[in-house]
């Protein structure tokens, strides 16, 4: 028996109060398990996804299931772990009182907070900036946090919208092997990117969207053959032209 | 107890704290000049009001004065700040209901008041000898007149735009009105029009309720004081409520 979509969106609108149409009938289904791609260019929808997905946006229409809860509900709320692609970070907490709090907003105990907050430190390399507040940090630090945060509840859908925006390389390179280490957990991950190179390296499905709309989705070696095209650079311009 | 509910209390609360010499001790020092400076200097000159030693009237309004500012001005930088950095959205995608985000965003500045309001008691016991002949009144007009004004700031902080929109309510509505309201004086000793305008003045029946409360005396009955004062703090928790439950202006 087919387990359970991790995520699932039927007929998803979204029309801000402007009139802006940034989610025009959006159906897709992302896998329990999977590595998700979601490519696009600014403005194309993407980030409008995942705020609906996560409650940040209030909906026009259509349904979003996350493991097969109204994503409205709490059960749905608790299986999502966000980091948004702007660093949001509390500018009054340190970086240890950034997890603990994230984990009591999110029902976990005092105790329970605290061992994983410490865990998450010791991940990211936090430890020795426990006390430090948010603004005080360095951008890849608080890249660092951000994960941290999104991951502190034990999330089983992660999403990461442009999760390594801004960040040099190498913490790019740290970041990229923490998240397929998550995904080997078992964790599903849904990533929005704008490094081509960074969806083909991390993503098996990859879906295309423009304007609002599924252009196209598949795995980066499926996607190629259907544009045919070299390489996802290729596939992506194509795609894009042709919508 | 509700660990996310708690957790933003928590949160409001360490905010404060950490801020404490804008949040907790300059309001204190504003509030405790103005006893000093209109209680003894004043004192000397108006006897009394109502049969009460003027530096011993002004204490509840004064009181009053800085709890509803600090309850305002608190929630309504906190919720602002939090949309303005967009920090709100780990509490708002968390699993946290609506009532809760809104109770939890709203004890951060009952918290504040009440600490400030200690503080001043303890400060002006030594200079006014001031009773406390209904405690009971003062306990539902401290917590009504804070639900008003802790709400007001939280709904304040959900509409405003930008910082000077939260802070012309504090400077242009609640600080005259409070003036108004019989902080420093008996609405009494007003001539017509001005003692019946004050009549339409809400933060004149938070200042009589609390009066009462200290002092056993009032303009008005207190029991029209904690109605219409709760009537008011009724209509902000609904209004807060509202938003919360539904998103409007905290969800696109």
């Amino acid at each position: 028996m087919a387990s359970v979509p991790a995520l699932q969106l039927t007929g998803l609108t979204k029309r801000y109060d402007g009139g802006f149409l940034a989610l025009d009938g959006f159906d897709l289904t992302v896998p329990d398990g999977e590595f998700f791609g979601l490519l696009g260019p600014n403005g194309a929808g993407k980030t409008t996804l995942i705020s609906a997905v996560c409650n940040l946006i209030r909906v026009t229409a259509g349904e979003i299931r996350v493991f097969g809860h109204p994503h409205t509900s709490r059960e749905a709320r608790r299986l999502i772990g966000l980091a948004e692609q702007d660093v949001n970070l509390d500018r009054f907490l340190d970086v240890e009182e950034t997890l603990l709090f994230h984990g009591g907003y999110y029902g976990m105990s005092r105790a329970h907070a605290r061992r994983r907050a410490r865990e998450m430190m010791d991940v990211f390399d936090l430890r020795a900036k426990a006390g430090v507040r948010a603004p005080a940090l360095s951008g890849g630090m608080r890249r660092r946090l951000l994960l941290a945060r999104a991951l502190m509840h034990e999330p089983r859908l992660v999403i990461l919208d442009e999760p390594t925006a801004g960040v040099d390389f190498e913490l790019r390179i740290e970041l990229w092997r923490y998240i397929r280490r998550l995904h080997g957990q078992g964790t599903t991950i849904l990533l929005t990117t704008h490094y081509l190179e960074e969806a083909e390296e991390l993503c098996r499905d990859i879906a295309l969207i423009r304007d609002g709309r599924l252009l196209a989705r598949d795995t980066a070696d499926a996607l190629r053959r259907r544009f045919d095209a070299a390489t996802l650079t290729e596939v992506y311009m194509k795609a894009m032209n042709a919508a | 107890m509700r660990a996310g509910l708690l957790a933003l209390t928590h949160r409001e609360v360490v905010r404060v704290l950490k801020l404490w010499s804008q949040t907790i001790a300059a309001p204190v020092v504003s509030s405790y000049l103005f006893i000093v400076v209109f209680g003894l200097s004043l004192g000397g000159r108006i006897r009394e009001v109502g049969g009460v030693d003027y530096e011993v009237f002004i204490v509840p309004g004064l009181i009053t004065m800085a709890m509803v500012q600090a309850a305002y001005s608190n929630n309504s930088s906190s919720v602002f700040q939090a949309r303005f950095d967009r920090y709100i959205n780990d509490i708002l995608a968390s699993p946290m209901r609506p009532w809760e985000i809104n109770l939890g965003l709203t004890l951060g500045g009952v918290v504040r008041a009440l600490l400030i309001a200690l503080a001043l008691l303890a400060l002006t016991l030594p200079l006014a000898d001031v009773p406390l002949r209904q405690p009971l009144v003062l306990v539902a007009a401290t917590a009504l007149g804070l639900t008003l004004f802790a709400s007001l700031g939280v709904v304040v902080g959900i509409y405003a735009q930008t910082w000077d929109h939260a802070g012309f309510v504090n400077n242009i509505v609640i600080l005259p009105l409070t003036f108004l309201g019989g902080v420093f004086y008996s609405v009494d000793l007003l001539p017509s029009p001005w003692e019946e305008l004050s009549h339409a003045n809400p933060i004149f029946y938070l200042v009589q309720a609390m009066r009462y409360g200290f002092l056993g005396a009032g303009d008005v009955s207190v029991a029209l004081a904690l109605a219409v004062t709760g009537a008011l703090a009724a209509v902000m928790v609904v209004w807060s409520s509202w938003l919360f439950r539904t998103g409007r202006r905290l969800k696109p």
